[in-house]
C-alpha cells in the first residue's frame, strides 16, 4: 500500500510541478546554506587547528602583555632581556630556549617593495622547532647553519605569490638596505600569516635593527617526559623575578588550546544558529505549500474519503508528498551547496586564502543527517495541514469548490 | 438503540399517524399503520421482509448547518427505511436536503442529532475509521460532476478504491471492466480528455470498484446530455436488476422516479410521501 501511496503521491506532485517545484527551491536554498555554512565552519575551523598546530605540543611560548592578544605582544610588547630567557634553560624539563623577535619590515625584490612579517631567531634551534614541532619542512633550498651570514629562508607565499615574480632560490631580496641571499623556502603551512613569512638568524635581525641582546619572545622546548604545565608555572615564578617585563605571558599548548576553543564554540553556536535558521525557512515554505496544497485540494480530499480513503490514507498521502519534498530539496540543496561552497573555496584560494570550506566536517554520515533533518522538518511541516485535511467528514470537503 | 415506534410506516419508516388516509393492516395479531396503500400492498406482498430490519434506516435524523452565526436547518427528524435490493429515488426541490440526506445514508456526513442504522448496527457514531472501511466496501458513490481526481488517470481513478482499502488490484479484471463499457482505449486518458459520458462511465467503475452492496447516485445524470443520461442509468438500473444491488439516486428527473421500488420525497428537510409511485409523486 505504501508503495502505491508513493506512486499516487508522485503523480500528484507532478500535476502541479510549478507549484511543487517552487517549494523544492525553498529547500533547497535552506540545506544549500546549511552545506555552505558548515563547511565554511569546518574551513575556519580547520585554519585554527592548523595555526594551533604552530603552537606544537612540546613547546611553551613566552610574550610579553595579555595572553588573549599574542599579536600584539609579539610585535610590540616590551623586549626581554636575552640572558633572563636563556636562565630558563636551568629548570629541569626545558630541553633548550629560542628567543624570537617578530617585526613587520619592508623588502624588495627586483624593484618590487612589499611589506612582510620577519620571524628572527637562532637558526639551529629555528630548524629544529620547526621540523619536530610545528611540523613545517624545508621546500627548497637548504637550511642555513651560520647565524651571521646575509641568509633568508622564504615562506610559501612569500616565495610563491607575494611578488609579481616567483622567487628563485639564490636570488636576492633586500631588507632594510641588506641584500639577502635567498638559502631555502618551507612548504605550505597553511594560513596566510604563516606562509606570508621570510625567517632570518636573530643576529642579522639584531645588526639589521640595532637592538641588543633583547628578545621579544621565546619558544621554550620541553624535554620529552616532563609535564608543560609544571615546567610552564617554574618558568612563570623565574620570568616573574627579572624586572624589565612585569607583565608576560606563558602559554603552554593545552592552554593555547583552551583559548582557541571557547572562541570556536562561540563561532560555531553562531553558525549553527544560522543553519538552524535556514532550515526553517525552509520549512515554513513546505508548510506553506502544503497549507495551500491542502486548500486546494479539499474537494479530491472529499472524493478519496468518499470513495473509502481513511483519514489515516489521506494523512500518510499529503505527509508522504510534504517528506518527498524535503528530501528532493536535501539532496538537491547538498549537491548544490557542496558545488557553490567549493566553486567559492577555488575563488577565495586563487586570491590567497585557502581552505576556507572544508568538508571534513560534511562526511556522508554528516550528508546522511542532513537528509535525515530535512526529510523529518518536510513532514513535522506537512502535519498541521495534512491533519487538518485529514479530518475534514467527506461531505464538508466535497461541498469545497 | 431506538426501538421503532409503532405508527412508524414498516415499510418506508415515516410516521404514517399523520396522514388522514393512513392504511391499517393486521397481520399474525398486529395491526400496522401505513402511509398510503401503496405501501400497505408492498407489505402484504411480502409482510416477513418488512417485519425485520431493513438494509439502512434513518432514524430522525435532523443536520443544521452553522454558517456565521445563522443557523440552516437542513434536515428536521428524518424517518426512512430503504431495504435491500431496493431502487431507492430521493426527489426534491433545490434546497429540499435530499442531497444531504445522501450523505446521512452514504456516511459521508454525520447527523446533528438522530441515527443511522446499517444492517441494525448504528453507524453514525462510528468512528472515522469504521466509517471509511463501510464507504469502502459497501457504499459506491457516484456523483453528478463526476469527481474524478483530476491528476489520474481513468485506469487509475478505477483503482484508487483497490489502493484504499488495500485490496490488490486485478489488473485484467479492470481492463475486463473498462472493456465492457466500451472505454480500452481511453484508460491512459486524465479525466479533463473524458467527454463527460465517458468520465461517469469511469466513475461508475471506480463505484464499483470494491463491488460495494449499495449504490448512491447523487443526480449521476444530472450533467449529462438525455441520451448519455439514459445509457448511466440503464447501466445502475441493470446492477439493481441483474446483481440485487441496492440503488438510491438523487434526482430532479421524475422519469427516474417512476422507474423506482420507492421515492423519498423531501421537501424543506422533511420528509413528504416518501415512495409513491406515478402520479401521487410529490416533488413540490
Amino acid at each position: 500500500m505504501l508503495k502505491q501511496f508513493f506512486i499516487l503521491t508522485l503523480k500528484g506532485i507532478r500535476y502541479r510541478p510549478t507549484r511543487s517545484w517552487l517549494t523544492i527551491v525553498g529547500v533547497i536554498i535552506g540545506v544549500m546554506l546549511v552545506v555552505i555554512i558548515l563547511s565554511l565552519g569546518s574551513g575556519i575551523q580547520s585554519a585554527v587547528s592548523r595555526t594551533l598546530q604552530m603552537f606544537g605540543s612540546d613547546l611553551i611560548i613566552i610574550f610579553p602583555g595579555e595572553e588573549t592578544n599574542p599579536l600584539v605582544g609579539f610585535l610590540g610588547g616590551q623586549k626581554f632581556r636575552e640572558k633572563d630567557l636563556m636562565a630558563l634553560e636551568d629548570i629541569p624539563g626545558v630541553e633548550f630556549v629560542m628567543p624570537m623577535e617578530v617585526k613587520i619590515m619592508n623588502v624588495e625584490y627586483k624593484g618590487e617593495k612589499k611589506t612582510v612579517m620577519i620571524h628572527a631567531a637562532p637558526w639551529k634551534e629555528l630548524i629544529k622547532i620547526m621540523e619536530s614541532s610545528q611540523g613545517v619542512n624545508l621546500a627548497k633550498g637548504d637550511w642555513p647553519d651560520n647565524n651571521q651570514s646575509n641568509e633568508i629562508v622564504l615562506g610559501y607565499i612569500a616565495e610563491n605569490s607575494l611578488f609579481k615574480n616567483k622567487v628563485r632560490i639564490g636570488d636576492e631580496i633586500i631588507l632594510k638596505s641588506k641584500r639577502m641571499k635567498v638559502i631555502g623556502a618551507v612548504s605550505e603551512i597553511g594560513n596566510q600569516m604563516d606562509d606570508n613569512t621570510m625567517y632570518i638568524s636573530l643576529d642579522m635581525f639584531r645588526t639589521l635593527t640595532g637592538t641588543r641582546q633583547v628578545a621579544g619572545s621565546a619558544f621554550v622546548k620541553i624535554a620529552s617526559g616532563a609535564d608543560p604545565n609544571l615546567v610552564a608555572k617554574q618558568i612563570e615564578s623565574k620570568l616573574d623575578k627579572q624586572e624589565v617585563v612585569q607583565d608576560f605571558s606563558v602559554i603552554t599548548p593545552e592552554k593555547a588550546n583552551a583559548l582557541v576553543g571557547s572562541v570556536l564554540t562561540i563561532v560555531e553556536l553562531a553558525f549553527i544558529l544560522i543553519a538552524f535558521i535556514s532550515l526553517l525557512v525552509g520549512a515554513v515554505g513546505i508548510m506553506n505549500t502544503m497549507y495551500t496544497s491542502v486548500l486546494e485540494r479539499t474537494k479530491q480530499i472529499g472524493i478519496m474519503k468518499a470513495i473509502g480513503a481513511s483519514s489515516d490514507a489521506i494523512l500518510s498521502l499529503f505527509l508522504i508528498e510534504s517528506g518527498m519534498i524535503g528530501f528532493v530539496g536535501g539532496i538537491l540543496g547538498i549537491i548544490l551547496g557542496v558545488f557553490i561552497a567549493f566553486l567559492v573555496g577555488l575563488a577565495a584560494g586563487d586570491m590567497g586564502i585557502g581552505g576556507l570550506f572544508s568538508f571534513a566536517a560534511l562526511d556522508f554520515y554528516g550528508f546522511g543527517v542532513i537528509l535525515i533533518i530535512t526529510f523529518i522538518t518536510g513532514i513535522l511541516s506537512g502535519i498541521f495541514p495534512a491533519r487538518k485535511a485529514a479530518k475534514m467528514e467527506p461531505a464538508e470537503a466535497l461541498r469545497y469548490e | 438503540m431506538m426501538t421503532k415506534k409503532e405508527n412508524h410506516d414498516p415499510v418506508c419508516g415515516m410516521d404514517a399517524s399523520v396522514f388522514n388516509d393512513a392504511v391499517k393492516v393486521s397481520h399474525k395479531g398486529g395491526e400496522f399503520l401505513f402511509c398510503s396503500e401503496w405501501c400497505a400492498n408492498r407489505f402484504k406482498k411480502n409482510p416477513e421482509k418488512f417485519l425485520g430490519e431493513p438494509l439502512i434506516r434513518l432514524h430522525d435524523v435532523q443536520k443544521s448547518f452553522q454558517m456565521g452565526k445563522v443557523e440552516t436547518k437542513v434536515l428536521r427528524g428524518l424517518n426512512v427505511n430503504i431495504w435491500k435490493g431496493d431502487f431507492v429515488a430521493v426527489i426534491g426541490a433545490s434546497g429540499s436536503g435530499k442531497s444531504t440526506a445522501l450523505n446521512m445514508i452514504g456516511l459521508l456526513d454525520r447527523p446533528t442529532s438522530g441515527s443511522v442504522f446499517l444492517d441494525g448496527e448504528e453507524v453514525s457514531a462510528l468512528p472515522d475509521e469504521k466509517r471509511a472501511l463501510l464507504r469502502s466496501k459497501t457504499f459506491g458513490f457516484v456523483f453528478q460532476q463526476y469527481n474524478l481526481i483530476p491528476w489520474f488517470t481513468a485506469y487509475e481513478n478505477v483503482t484508487l478504491p483497490l489502493v484504499f482499502s488495500n485490496d490488490g488490484i486485478d489488473t485484467e479484471r479492470i481492463n475486463k471492466r473498462f472493456e465492457e463499457i466500451g472505454m480500452t482505449h481511453r484508460m491512459d486518458h486524465r479525466p479533463l480528455e473524458l467527454s463527460g459520458g465517458e468520465q461517469q462511465r469511469v466513475a461508475l467503475l471506480r463505484a464499483l470498484a470494491n463491488d460495494p452492496d449499495i449504490i448512491l447516485g447523487d443526480e449521476p445524470t444530472g450533467n449529462l446530455d438525455s441520451e448519455t443520461g439514459e445509457k448511466i442509468l440503464d447501466m445502475l438500473i441493470d446492477l439493481n436488476n441483474r446483481k440485487e444491488k441496492t440503488l438510491i439516486i438523487v434526482t430532479h428527473d421524475s422519469g427516474i422516479a417512476e422507474k423506482a421500488d420507492q421515492v423519498i420525497a423531501l421537501k424543506d428537510g422533511k420528509l413528504v410521501r416518501n415512495h409513491q409511485k406515478h402520479k401521487k409523486v410529490y416533488t413540490d
